[in-house]
């Protein structure tokens, strides 16, 4: 009985000791990039710990939104080296969790999954991003909440509509929190406003809808599609037609 | 010592079971069986193709392959330009009208993103994954 227990022990202890010649120091990171970034990148550095020369097969994004490189095909004994994961942020928002899958003709570590875990900020968070009324139903105001991110300070935010047969109304609500009230001066018609909503003192642009909806089969033009962002040159509309808060 | 076997093999399978455990408390909220999206938010290629003209076609895709190839009358709605294509999505919605988001294979996470951000940022209900998603589509399309 002994001696069986031993053996098992052995196993599982040559098991362990069999280890990848490839060791990254990482393979999770946590990137918190700042609101003006548009990418963040992550690095995870290895080693090759072994007596033999590893070489890259191949290195694969789990996303479409991260490319993902290694510095070299080759990794010689005692050699360092990283790869580079890059995560296109655009209009993402809260917390992303992409990976990279490294394989390698490192038999005893074939493969290696990278996790990249970044958190990016959100300043305002809307809720909700679109209201809409049904043609001929009565046009009561309709509230959209805005709340200010933990980490930022906003003390007032600019409202804009994009027409003028929406009106709209901004109250500090307290505790970081604004409330929109959005009104159509009437529903019989299709009609569709973008609200365009500006922190003080930021260049930072966020988008909410209003429309009037029509049957299933009726849809209407989009409602003046903003602009990308871009944080350094805001894109608000020229000649806001609608209301200015 | 009639009972040596058994006791041998009761050892091995909880030393087996070990790692097992280790690895359920580790990775609890991301275990390979459990799918991310709730089946009731699942709908299959012929059942979304059963709603005929009540469906509105969501491409979470990149661009690129959204250009190279989509479901007929199916919009471009992904993260890298949301703010962009929004807009234009909600114009084309109606209410009770599903929405039915496809990336492009079972695997991908874009689909289940978008539609998350649909229901939970612009409130939209009856919003569905595409099970098996752009590839599924094509198998059943050829």
């Amino acid at each position: 009985m002994k001696t069986h227990i031993l053996a098992f022990t052995l196993s599982i202890t040559v098991c362990f000791g069999a280890r990848a010649e490839l060791k990254f120091d990482k393979t999770e990171l946590e990137l918190h990039p700042t609101p003006a970034d548009k990418q963040a990148v992550g690095h995870f550095t290895y080693l090759n710990t072994g007596k033999q020369p590893i070489h890259f097969k191949s290195v694969k994004a789990s996303c479409g939104c991260t490319a993902a490189q290694s510095q070299k095909d080759e990794v010689k004994p005692g050699e360092k080296g990283e790869v580079t994961a890059t995560f296109n942020i655009g209009d993402r928002t809260g917390t992303q969790v992409k990976t990279v899958t490294v394989e390698t003709d490192d038999a005893a570590n074939p493969k290696t999954v990278l996790t990249l875990r970044t958190i990016i900020p959100q300043q305002l968070e809307i809720t909700p991003t679109f209201v809409f009324w049904k043609q001929g139903e009565k046009p009561d105001p309709k509230a959209i909440t805005v709340k200010v991110g933990k980490e930022f300070t906003v003390n007032h935010i600019k409202v804009t509509s994009s027409s003028p047969d929406f009106q709209t109304k901004v109250e500090e609500t307290g505790k970081g929190e604004f409330k929109i009230d959005i009104q159509p001066k009437e529903t019989n018609s299709l009609l569709a406003s973008t609200l365009t909503i500006q922190p003080e003192d930021s260049p930072k642009v966020f988008y909410a809808t209003a429309r009037i909806t029509g049957a299933p089969t009726a849809p209407v033009a989009p409602a003046a599609p903003p602009a990308p962002v871009a944080p350094k040159a805001p894109t608000v509309p020229s000649s806001p037609a609608g209301q200015t808060h | 010592m009639k009972f040596l076997p058994a006791r041998q093999a009761l050892i091995l399978a909880a030393f087996a079971l070990l790692p097992g455990v280790g690895q359920a408390i580790y990775f609890h909220d991301k275990i390979s069986w459990q799918s991310p999206i709730p089946r009731s938010e699942l709908v299959s290629v012929d059942q979304a193709r059963a709603w005929g003209e009540n469906v509105t076609w969501v491409d979470a895709r990149p661009d690129q392959d959204f250009a190279r190839d989509h479901v007929r009358g199916a919009l471009s709605l992904n993260e890298d330009r949301w703010n962009e294509l929004l807009p234009q999505f909600l114009a084309g919605w109606s209410p009770g009208k599903k929405v039915v988001v496809y990336c492009s294979a079972e695997s991908c996470d874009l689909a289940r993103e978008v539609a998350e951000r649909l229901r939970k940022e612009a409130q939209i209900p009856d919003v569905f994954v595409l099970e098996g998603g752009w590839e599924a589509w094509v198998k059943k399309n050829r």
